[in-house]
């Protein structure tokens, strides 16, 4: 039955193929438009480590200004960084499984043979257990210990991209790079590992590419170095060497802890508070009490990395949908209105109401199936036309708005519901109509 | 007018009506609140910079090594650069205009944090740096030679000359209803600049800042080791300086690292990314959706006519003129676009209440509301002409004929 009830659909477009077109036209751009904007908000919400986001949780406390809070349009918000004093005694606690301080820091690379083009890169300075924490993936070699952290020793793990660059890609476990002057000795190599969001740190984008090392958290005070990435300041004070400006109220250090059960969260949380209330006596922290303890879902929401834009353009998308959709509703009708006599001679041969409902759902299910097709084309095309604009002056675009066939699964069975949705009315509509009247005037 | 027979035809076949009302009472919500967002978005990305961006571009450079000497190799860059043809101006930086990293502090008009204060965008340049961002000063000088301190050790002290270039913008605020040259401002530990230049406009680092155009120039060269070079190209030749400069740049030193070459045009289209990716897409499901919603007030207003030729015929016989038909469907359908419009006038207000309260977007200005209704008045009377046209042309002999 099926296959006659297409083969009908079939000769009805064709006695009206500007119609049928111009259904599958209005299907196919609210797809595209769906697939396109989905795309960009799927990419954005997504949570690269999903598996451990009830252990991982990201502490912030409110070190800021007494006069105005840290965002003014969001004053509950706590500054999304930590002043050097705080990240340390926050790290110093015992409560986490595991834990890491960190900040980024740049200057230059090269070979001490000259076996390498300098390159002034982004380093991570953090602490050994970053890499179970955040299961970043080795292609040689592994992390440091807990002892390389404190002397510190020189080692270094390097990207993938960067192995490429400084060994041509070969194990490199053991040789040494030199980085701000100073050797270092490479004890691992990552495989490719490109989270996004960056989920670990989202305060330069969220989509911008992990850094390019990763070498002990102290050698960033042994050198004196800056942040790479964000510093912010709000007291007054002195500032004259590092030293004074590790012990200052500027903020620019990320803290990461791993809370394995609940009573751990809950004894981190109070730690957290006498931290912060002990700190209070002292004289800092003059706004009040506010600390937050955030997972990684949380803390992607937090830094606000979806963005109120790609939710608004959501909603739009779909408000255009429902628009092609109402759209290829009336055209349907009107189709199906012009052949009724067609429709009334099969009732009067015998076919039921539910023939006629189950055959026209049918004209209208392959109507919204080319439809679906046609727009997951032209969404990747849509896409593709975007990559190819902003890729040339966005180097992580790619990342922003990716290629991922779930979406295009998902376009399809949007499409597949929507053209059942627009085709029941019609259908059941012209199922109820009389056969007797269309007979008549025959 | 006959609007009740009108309204009583549509009621009697009510369904293909009430879709094409549904289509533009959703078509209204979502032209109105795109059209607002992409308006603000196209004023944003077309502000004035003040800067000659598309003569200009940037590049970092970073030296490396013990005996690196970072202000030498400043120094004999900028010589370099400014005796190539096609360069206009040169001037080192910490950071680059509209690039999105830069650096700010606050700013009173009197000491000890009192008096007006404003936080601005700085850079610390050479005595070139008003030529090479482009940008006219309202008055005052640009920075002389001996007025750049070449800094040993980083510091938070402010440049030795003492002088500064501030823009209007920000030079309006703390000494309003003042000519700002010469006076001194403060930074929050007290320590002065002078004003001695005041420029007219000019954007600073970060696009999304409300503030972009509170800007300060330092007659100062930091320690380095590393620094960006700002070069202005003469007009149609930065291609070719670009490539130039490159070149230029990697042969002069062994011991230092030559970043990628950006033009401050790319730089601005990054960072306003965004903007016009919002303005690409909305700008496209706008169009459409007014082109399907004309679609689909013609496709009823055929399928009308045809389903009452004989009617019209009858109408024709009786007496009623080529007008009068066209009169009909022009009124029938503007009352569906009517009630379209009312229940879509509802929707928009609705839709930009949930994008303003829900998703931090501006209030919809109610002047679109007006305008989008008059749109689709116009485009659905577009739309009902050309079969409103055709229903007059039905012969009145029609009256006799079965269809």
């Amino acid at each position: 039955m099926f296959g006659y009830y297409l083969r009908l659909a079939l000769a009805s477009f064709r006695r009206n193929p500007g119609l049928t077109a111009l259904m599958i036209m209005a299907i196919a751009l609210g797809i595209a438009v769906c697939l396109i904007t989905l795309t960009g908000y799927r990419a954005a919400a997504h949570n690269p480590i999903a598996h451990k986001n009830d252990v991982l949780f990201a502490p912030a406390v409110d070190s800021w200004d007494p006069e105005e809070p840290y965002d003014k349009d969001k004053p509950w918000r706590q500054p999304d960084l930590l002043t050097y004093k705080d990240a340390n005694a926050l790290v110093a606690s015992d409560i986490p499984d595991r834990k890491v301080i960190m900040y980024k820091v740049a200057d230059v690379m090269n070979r001490a043979d000259g076996g390498m083009e300098p390159e002034s890169i982004v380093i991570r300075a953090t602490t050994h257990d970053f890499f179970a924490m955040f299961e970043t993936p080795f292609l040689y070699g592994g992390g440091w210990d807990q002892k390389a952290d404190q002397g510190p020793e020189p080692v270094i793990v390097l990207s993938k991209e960067m192995n490429e660059k400084a060994f041509k890609g070969e194990n490199s476990v053991g040789k040494s790079v030199r980085w701000h002057d100073h050797d270092f000795r490479v004890v691992g190599v990552l495989a490719d590992w490109q989270p996004a969001p960056k989920f670990y740190d989202v305060s330069n984008g969220a989509f911008e590419d992990p850094e390019q090392a990763f070498i002990p958290f102290a050698f960033g005070k042994q050198f004196e170095m800056g942040a790479a990435g964000n510093t912010n300041c709000w007291k007054t004070e002195t500032i004259d060497n590092f030293e004074q400006f590790t012990q200052s109220e500027c903020i620019w250090i990320e803290v990461w802890v791993e809370l394995r059960s609940p009573d751990k969260v809950r004894a981190y949380r109070e730690f957290l508070d006498n931290y912060v209330t002990a700190q209070k006596k002292l004289g800092r922290f003059p706004r009040p009490l506010n600390n937050g303890l955030y997972n990684v879902q949380q803390w992607l929401e937090f830094n606000d990395v979806v963005g109120d834009d790609r939710k608004a353009m959501v909603l739009l998308a779909f408000a255009f949908l429902a628009v092609c959709l109402i759209n290829t509703v009336g055209l349907l009708l009107a189709k199906f209105l012009n052949a009724a006599p067609v429709a009334g001679v099969r009732r009067a041969l015998g076919a039921s109401r539910r023939d006629i409902f189950l055959q026209h759902l049918v004209e209208a299910g392959v109507v919204s199936v080319a439809g679906g097709v046609a727009g997951a084309l032209l969404g990747l095309g849509g896409l593709w036309a975007l990559r190819s604009w902003y890729g040339r002056v966005i180097e992580d675009f790619g990342r922003r708005l990716p290629f991922e066939p779930s979406s295009l699964v998902l376009a399809i069975v949007i499409s597949l519901v929507a053209g059942v949705l627009a085709g029941l009315y019609p259908a059941w509509r012209i199922g109820r109509a009389a056969p007797a009247s269309y007979l008549k005037a025959q | 007018m006959e609007i009740r027979p009108i309204f009583s035809a549509l009621l009697r076949n009510s369904a293909g009506a009430i879709l094409v009302s549904l289509q533009i009472a959703i078509t209204l919500a979502i032209v109105v609140n795109a059209v607002y967002l992409v308006k603000q978005r196209v004023d944003t990305v077309s502000r004035p910079t003040g800067l000659d961006e598309y003569n200009m571009f940037s590049v970092r450079v970073t030296g490396f090594g013990k005996d690196f000497n970072f202000h030498n190799m400043v120094r004999e860059d900028m010589i370099r650069l400014r005796a190539m043809p096609g360069v206009v101006a040169a001037t080192p930086s910490p950071q680059v205009p509209l690039s999105g990293s830069g650096s700010s502090n606050m700013w009173y008009s009197e000491p000890n944090e009192k008096g007006n204060k404003e936080p601005m965008n700085y850079y610390e340049v050479d005595e070139q740096a008003i030529a090479a961002l482009g940008t006219q000063l309202a008055s005052g000088s640009p920075f002389a030679p001996e007025d750049i301190e070449y800094r040993e050790k980083e510091s938070q002290a402010m440049p030795r000359s003492g002088k500064a270039i501030i823009s209007k913008a920000v030079a309006e605020k703390l000494f309003p209803g003042q000519n700002a040259l010469g006076k001194t401002l403060y930074d929050s530990q007290s320590q002065p600049l002078t004003i001695t230049g005041i420029i007219e406009h000019i954007h600073g680092s970060w696009v999304g800042w409300k503030k972009l155009d509170q800007v300060m120039l330092q007659p100062m060269v930091g320690p380095g080791p590393s620094v960006q070079y700002i070069v202005r190209a003469r007009p149609g030749e930065l291609d070719r300086v670009m490539s130039d400069v490159e070149v230029a740049l990697k042969k002069a030193y062994d011991n230092r690292v030559v970043g990628k070459l950006h033009k401050l045009a790319d730089l601005k289209r990054r960072s306003y990314s965004s903007d016009t990716l919002i303005v690409v897409i909305l700008g496209v499901v706008t169009a459409l959706v007014v082109v399907f919603s004309a679609l689909g007030i013609f496709g009823l207003a055929t399928f009308n006519v045809n389903t009452r030729i004989r009617q019209i015929g009858t109408r024709r016989a009786v007496g009623a003129r080529k007008l009068d038909i066209v009169r009909y469907f022009l009124v029938e359908n503007w009352m569906v676009t009517s009630a379209g419009v009312i229940a879509g006038c509802m929707l928009a207000l609705v839709g930009g209440y949930v994008l303003a309260t829900h998703y931090g977007l501006e209030r919809l200005d109610l002047y679109y509301l007006v305008g989008g209704v008059a749109g689709l008045w116009l485009v659905g009377q577009l739309a009902a002409w050309q079969p409103s046209r055709k229903a007059a042309k039905v012969s009145p002999a029609m009256a006799t004929r079965n269809v």
